[in-house]
């Protein structure tokens, strides 16, 4: 150990000779905003499928820095031999002025290096030819180095750093040699003239002035192939940028890291990094951060596991939680490290080459305030992908991008997942790993920050199984299934046979439906009817894989509803379609017509022309019925109706926006998928369904409503919500449940949230999670309301209340939930009977919940700031001056 | 402009109190023979006596011009055959106001509440105490060449809301001032609708601060700012959907990092009722929007705004941290019409005491910071600036408005033409000793609405008399003309000694705190 730490004083000590930066200290540029998101393929893919997750998050940048990084490339596309992409570092310089080309190579690259290739980075002729883009990007020069021998020997010896293996020499001197570099044609100058966007090994960073998608445009990547790529859409406030220098990623040594947020303690992390001569060029947050965690990794040698504490600490109920072993070592973590922990919203992705270990892997780490949004996604089979992103509409869109060019890809992940930094059970972090397997191709695998396998769903797929057919297609008999057309007969049909059918007869039955519903609108409803069924409930499905029964259903909807006629066209049925083409031929239901099918495909995500405006203007039409489908995070749906919108209904498929259903006051909205962030802001009346999962501030400042999750939601639900809201969560939700609930007496009008912390098994039959809230803070400072818990083992605690306190649950509470979880069970198939039981055993109610009530705070209750506490005590008697 | 600007009528609207705090004491004492000789006399109107009565009534001695007086043939204490009056200092202006706010210059508003008109009595009511910002900076010794003689109502004192051209009403306000948010729940709710009502008369705004929107609003709902606050107590799509303007309330300069926080004591029933919470419990906002934790957020938060209601501008109002230059880059990139800052002297009586005065920094410095920082991103055409957080009176929005701000938001002053003593108990349920700040239904009703519109409409006219002198000087037809004029002040510590003595000199007081 005392070799290592005196070997580490030694880099730390050659850094000193560095020459320091002498501009102005303090952040660039003020940027909070982005969006980030990244994936990680067992197959090296080309760089095209960066564009569409990229485009679709234009919303959170402005177009002034874009970025992407790739690991993990293919040698032949490089034009380089296999053995210098795996040995070579890989030196990237952006020349702000191309005039600088010859002195940088002549100050820094020829005198030290030994250039194996050296390559202008391809472009389009003319950037102007790419629209959107309205500064040119630099040209980048492209070496594949190594450090001569004798430059070396010499840096290790004047550094004294021979105990040191020559391969960590070797990536320190790089490491200081870009540093250099930087400095004399970047930081020190007042003209930037260069700087280095990358130099780690098979790993590459190019950015822009402009959305990270035309990186891949102008430096022709589409067909340039990596297994992992990262994007980032910048959204610097600061104005007229002219080079690329600020955007993300940048560079550790052998990682590239983008991020999305923004630090409160920027100042102490530069102090912190000054302790070990490492300071910052470029003045912003995310260059601090990969530059501790290449001093963390490179530096101190720390495993992952320790990087991720360092970053993102275990605190409070999280950190009892944890065995005592590891409670040591992250204490003495925490002693040395708490102080340079990003402080603030952060959400990080790292792409890295662990090339000791040769691997590539995409990391993705979250905050432990869940203060910024975050989506994990996964998806196993012939070929296995991992995605990280900031919306879950982008890791779709890179989905479907792969899945329609290479059929090894589907377009639904089997498992999305949004993590919760600093957590117990798996830390908030996540690491796709994709290294050589034991048949010569890669494989990926899921780790968590304890370095725990994550898995997906468990069942594997046989290629050949889901284009082959057994011959039980022809047993499903479409039309005398459809003899009855009732909706209810067909759904149980499916419910009893589906398990048996294999794909072919899945996707014989789904055709069939759509077929079928296409001339007559009482069979469209029913099949529209029994394929919302089967996205919907988890069904028992056999050894099918639930995405890609997933993906067939929705391709069968998505064609039902293609197949409806335009509002243009004329047409006696109930049913009308529109999409953004259409748009402008809105008009008022006539004649039969009664549900307004919309596309939201093409429709801008926010702005005057956005789809959720559609709608308002549909619904002052007098179209009261909506089916919205092909969402790809398309805001606000639902919102912009006003009071008194009774009797609406909106059923709402694929991938849903932000703000969904916020400030509704009447209508019902239903999500067939999972939805995203700030769902039912201010929602005030209404109904709101979401068969899946919601996202971060789920229903914050809402005033009422009946609401419905099927799956889990993120951080911070129902803060600061008041009224009435009466809210079911199926799952569990991250933290912060209900922090400052205020929603009155709930057995006499106010509201309540029941948690059942339960989740579903491959066969659908529902399974306790872990802990039924694992969060350090439930209902935080409330003042009304309650929660009624599902926590028949008693694992919640006290310590996790902040100022609630646990009740029994009485006979008037069970009275008041149970119409809501009756109503649980008819949308969801979660029965109550199933709630009830615990270890097969049927539990009464009062085993099995607990509520969570209003304590009396004096925080609460103080009617004046000034006099001390001790006045409400009532320790003055009463006409003694208390103010003293 | 050639248009004429049509101010609204001024009704003189005296005190709600019998005996109104004034500079001077006007003693009369029992050797008065009641003569009527004084009332005769004095052109102010302190001295009244009516036929019939044995005795004149006690002296108005607000209106009195003081010992000064002595000079003119009409001073009463001179002529009394009595020896009957004397007229002194009135001590309570020793214990009235503080640094900021001093005596003379609540008297002076009081006074301009009363009447529409400037004080004639020698009162200060443009500068206070504090020994720096507004109370250092002087309006540079315009050349006389410069003045316009033009009348009141051909000088412009209008500004526009929305600069941007998105599509959306180009709002005019015909001050440079609109006034800022108190909840439903701080302020009793005669006051609200008086400031509403008030704002509907001058043409200009109201806010709704972040208690909800009473019922009570909606006739005047064209003239009301939604306020969005971190709590979002009260805020619905209605009452976003009616509003002309609707205004997110990031932070107060007088405790950033702090939500807003109704004690106990005021949540009364219909308190509760309007923000769905339970009766007598503290309502605390949290500090940030929990659904805002960066720039990309605030974006899609207000385009979440602008999707419900198509036609509101977007008021964006932040306190000023350091880099506040940044934040107002950000928000017009994020897409606000009005981007509003709050400086640290700004609030109320029931922000703590530790935060208030000790965080944010000044609005004076952040104003030109901020206004220079949009001129060299080429987007200050776009923004409507607006600046508050202790700008008191007429002159200190002038010289935000010169420093750089298209104008002001202001929230004290309208209280003080209410009369309110700035006693600071703005917290407590019935602490306030005027009856402003209070949700208690006794002590609420105890201010008129029509009485609380006049006053604000005459102060406000008052005000607008001060500017329109301001403008002649520099020769300016337009207050517009005035936005970023730093060049136009002065400031007492950085001019020589000689230059200094032309400018009025900062006032010097020791208060009994």
């Amino acid at each position: 150990m005392t070799d290592k730490n005196d070997l580490f004083d030694k880099i730390a000590a050659s850094r000193a000779a560095l020459p320091e930066d002498t501009f102005e200290k303090g952040k660039a540029a003020e940027e909070g905003g982005c969006g980030v998101t990244g994936f990680i393929a067992s197959l090296p893919v080309g760089g095209r499928h960066i564009f569409e997750p990229s485009v679709q998050m234009h919303n959170r940048g402005n177009g002034k820095g874009g970025g992407i990084a790739a690991v993990g490339m293919v040698a032949e596309d490089l034009g380089v031999s296999p053995d210098i992409l795996d040995n070579d570092y890989m030196l990237q310089v952006a020349l702000l002025d191309p005039k600088a080309a010859g002195r940088v190579e002549k100050k820094c690259i020829e005198p030290y290096l030994e250039i194996h290739q050296a390559s202008k980075v391809p472009t389009v002729d003319d950037y102007r030819d790419i629209k959107g883009l309205e500064v040119k990007p630099p040209d980048v020069n492209r070496y594949f180095v190594r450090v001569k021998e004798d430059a070396l020997s010499r840096f290790i010896t004047e550094n004294r750093l021979g105990g040191l293996d020559r391969r960590a020499a070797e990536d320190e001197f790089i490491y200081q040699n870009s540093y250099r570099l930087n400095h004399k044609f970047y930081a020190s100058l007042g003209e930037k003239q260069a700087f280095v966007l990358s130099h780690g090994r098979n790993l590459m960073i190019l950015k822009i002035v402009g959305y990270a998608e035309l990186v891949a445009k102008y430096y022709l990547l589409d067909n340039f192939r990596a297994h992992g790529w990262i994007a980032h859409q910048r959204y610097p406030t600061k104005g007229r940028v002219w080079h690329p220098g600020g955007a993300h990623p940048f560079i550790g040594l052998n990682e590239a890291l983008v991020h999305n947020g923004d630090f409160a303690n920027y100042h102490a992390i530069t102090e912190y990094l000054r302790e070990f001569n490492i300071s910052p060029q470029f003045l912003t947050d995310t260059e601090v951060s990969v530059l501790l965690f290449d001093l963390w990794s490179r530096g101190f040698g720390y495993p992952l596991e320790y990087i991720i504490e360092a970053i993102a600490p275990t605190t409070e109920h999280d950190f009892d939680r944890l065995p005592v072993a590891r409670q040591a070592i992250y204490r003495r973590i925490q002693q040395s490290h708490l102080h340079a922990s990003p402080d603030g919203p952060w959400f990080f992705i790292i792409a890295r080459n662990n090339a000791a270990r040769k691997e590539f892997q995409l990391i993705g780490i979250t905050d432990t305030a869940m203060l910024r949004p975050q989506v994990f996604a996964i998806q196993n089979g012939e070929a296995q992908i991992g995605l990280i992103c900031s919306e879950k509409q982008a890791i779709d869109a890179t989905l479907q991008s792969l899945a329609r060019e290479d059929s090894r890809f589907g377009p639904i992940a089997d498992r999305y997942w949004n993590a919760r930094g600093g957590s117990s059970s798996d830390g908030g972090a996540f690491i796709f790993t994709v290294k050589d397997g034991t048949d010569g191709a890669k494989t990926l695998t899921c780790t968590n920050k304890f370095g725990e396998p994550v898995g997906a769903e468990s069942k594997r797929v046989e290629p050949a199984a889901i284009k082959s057919s057994s011959g039980k297609a022809a047993e499903v008999k479409i039309k005398e299934a459809l003899a009855n057309p009732e909706a209810i007969a067909l759904k149980e049909f499916c419910r009893k046979n589906i398990a048996g059918w294999d794909y072919a007869a899945l996707r014989h039955f789904c055709a069939g439906l759509a077929d079928e519903a296409s001339g007559n609108d009482t069979i469209r409803a029913t099949a529209v009817n029994v394929l919302t069924y089967i996205n919907d409930i988890r069904l028992p499905l056999g050894n099918k894989k639930r995405s890609l029964v997933l993906q067939t259903v929705r391709e069968s909807l998505a064609g039902i509803f293609a197949a409806i006629p335009e509002i243009s066209k004329k047409s006696t049925g109930t049913y009308k379609r529109i999409d953004w083409a259409t748009r402008n031929d809105l008009r008022a239901p006539e004649g039969n017509e009664k549900i307004l099918v919309i596309n939201a495909r093409e429709f801008p995500p926010e702005g005057d022309d956005c789809d959720a405006r559609l709608i308002v203007a549909a619904y002052q039409f007098g179209w009261k019925q909506f089916i919205a489908y092909g969402y790809r995070g398309q805001r606000f749906c639902g919102s912009g109706l006003g009071a008194g919108s009774d009797g609406v209904r909106i059923d709402v498929y694929d991938a849903s926006g932000d703000y969904l259903a916020s400030g509704i006051d009447g209508l019902e909205i239903y999500v067939h998928a999972n939805a995203q962030d700030q769902v039912g802001q201010i929602m005030k009346r209404g109904k709101l369904a979401i068969y899946g999962d919601v996202g971060q501030t789920f229903m914050y400042g809402a005033k009422g409503g009946e609401v419905y999750i099927m799956g889990n939601a993120a951080g911070r639900p129902l803060i600061n919500a008041v009224g009435r809201p009466r809210v079911v969560i199926n799952g569990s939700c991250l933290d912060y449940l209900a922090e400052s609930f205020m929603a009155g007496d709930p057995l006499n009008g106010g509201g309540f949230v029941i948690v059942n912390g339960v989740t579903f098994d491959d066969d659908g039959n529902i399974t306790e999670q872990e802990l039924p809230y694992p969060g350090s803070n439930l209902f935080s400072l409330a003042s009304g309301g309650a929660i009624y818990l599902r926590d028949p083992h008693r694992k919640t605690s006290d310590e996790q209340l902040n100022g609630g306190e646990f009740a029994p649950l009485s006979e008037k509470d069970w009275q008041l939930i149970l119409p809501y979880l009756e109503e649980n069970e008819r949308l969801f198939g979660i029965k109550i009977s199933d709630l009830l039981t615990v270890n097969g055993l049927k539990k009464d109610y009062q085993e099995v919940y607990r509520k969570v009530q209003v304590a009396k705070l004096e925080v609460l209750t103080a009617s004046t700031a000034r006099p001390s506490p001790k006045y409400y005590a009532g320790v003055y008697p009463d006409g003694e001056d208390a103010d003293e | 402009m050639t248009e004429k600007t049509v101010l609204p009528e001024v009704k003189v609207t005296p005190s709600r109190y019998r005996n109104p705090i004034g500079k001077y004491v006007v003693r009369r004492s029992a050797q008065c023979i009641s003569c009527g000789k004084c009332a005769e006399l004095c052109p102010y109107g302190v001295h009244l006596r009516y036929e019939g009565y044995s005795q004149p009534v006690r002296p108005l001695d607000y209106k009195c011009v003081g010992p000064k007086c002595q000079a003119n043939d009409f001073y009463c204490v001179k002529n009394c055959p009595q020896q009957a009056l004397s007229v002194a200092v009135n001590p309570i202006i020793e214990t009235l106001g503080d640094y900021r706010w001093p005596a003379e210059m609540i008297l002076g508003h009081w006074y301009m509440a009363e009447t529409g008109e400037l004080p004639y009595i020698d009162l200060e009511y443009s500068l206070g105490y504090s020994g720096g910002g507004f109370d250092k900076m002087r309006f540079r010794i315009p050349d006389p060449k410069d003045y316009l003689d033009i009348p009141d109502e051909e000088i412009d004192t209008s500004i526009c809301l929305n600069k941007r051209q998105d599509g959306r009403p180009e709002r005019v306000l015909s001050l440079p001032c609109y006034s800022g948010g108190m909840s439903f729940g701080s302020t009793a709710l005669p006051v609200l609708v008086a400031r509403a009502r008030a704002a509907g008369k001058l043409d200009t705004l109201t806010c709704t601060g972040e208690g909800g929107y009473p019922d009570a609003f909606v006739p005047y709902k064209d003239n009301i700012i939604t306020q969005v606050a971190t709590g979002l107590f009260g805020v619905r799509e209605e009452t976003i959907q009616r509003a002309p303007v609707v205004e997110f309330k990031y932070a107060q300069g007088a405790k950033p990092g702090l939500g807003g926080h109704l004690l106990g004591d005021k949540v009364t029933a219909e308190v509760a009722k309007i923000r769905e919470t339970v009766v007598g419990s503290s309502l605390f906002s949290p500090f940030p929007f929990h659904s805002v934790y960066s720039v990309e957020d605030h974006k899609k938060h207000l385009d979440w705004i602008k999707e419900i209601n198509p036609r509101a501008l977007v008021s964006v109002k932040v306190s000023t941290p350091t880099d506040c230059d940044m934040v107002a880059v950000g928000s017009y990139y994020a897409g606000t019409n009005i981007i509003h800052f709050d400086g640290k002297y700004g609030g109320t009586g029931a922000a703590p005491d530790i935060s208030k005065k000790n965080i944010a920094m000044p609005i004076e410095y952040a104003i030109p910071k901020v206004h220079r920082f949009l001129l060299n991103e080429g987007v200050r055409d776009e923004l409507c600036f607006m600046a508050s957080g202790g700008i008191r009176n007429a002159v200190d929005v002038a010289k935000a408005i010169a420093l750089g701000a298209d104008g002001a938001v202001i929230g004290t002053a309208e209280l003080v033409a209410l009369e309110c003593i700035r006693c600071g108990n703005c917290e407590s349920g019935r602490g306030c000793a005027r009856s402003i700040a209070t949700t208690d239904p006794e002590l609420g009703c105890e201010i008129g609405e029509e009485w609380a519109e006049q006053r604000l409409v005459n102060m406000y006219t008052a005000w607008r008399k001060q500017w329109c002198e301001i403008l002649r000087r520099y020769g300016m037809r337009s207050i517009r003309e005035l936005v970023g004029r730093s060049d136009l002040l002065v400031h007492l510590d950085y001019l020589d000694e000689e230059e200094r003595q032309e400018y009025q000199p900062t006032p010097k007081k020791k208060l009994v705190l």
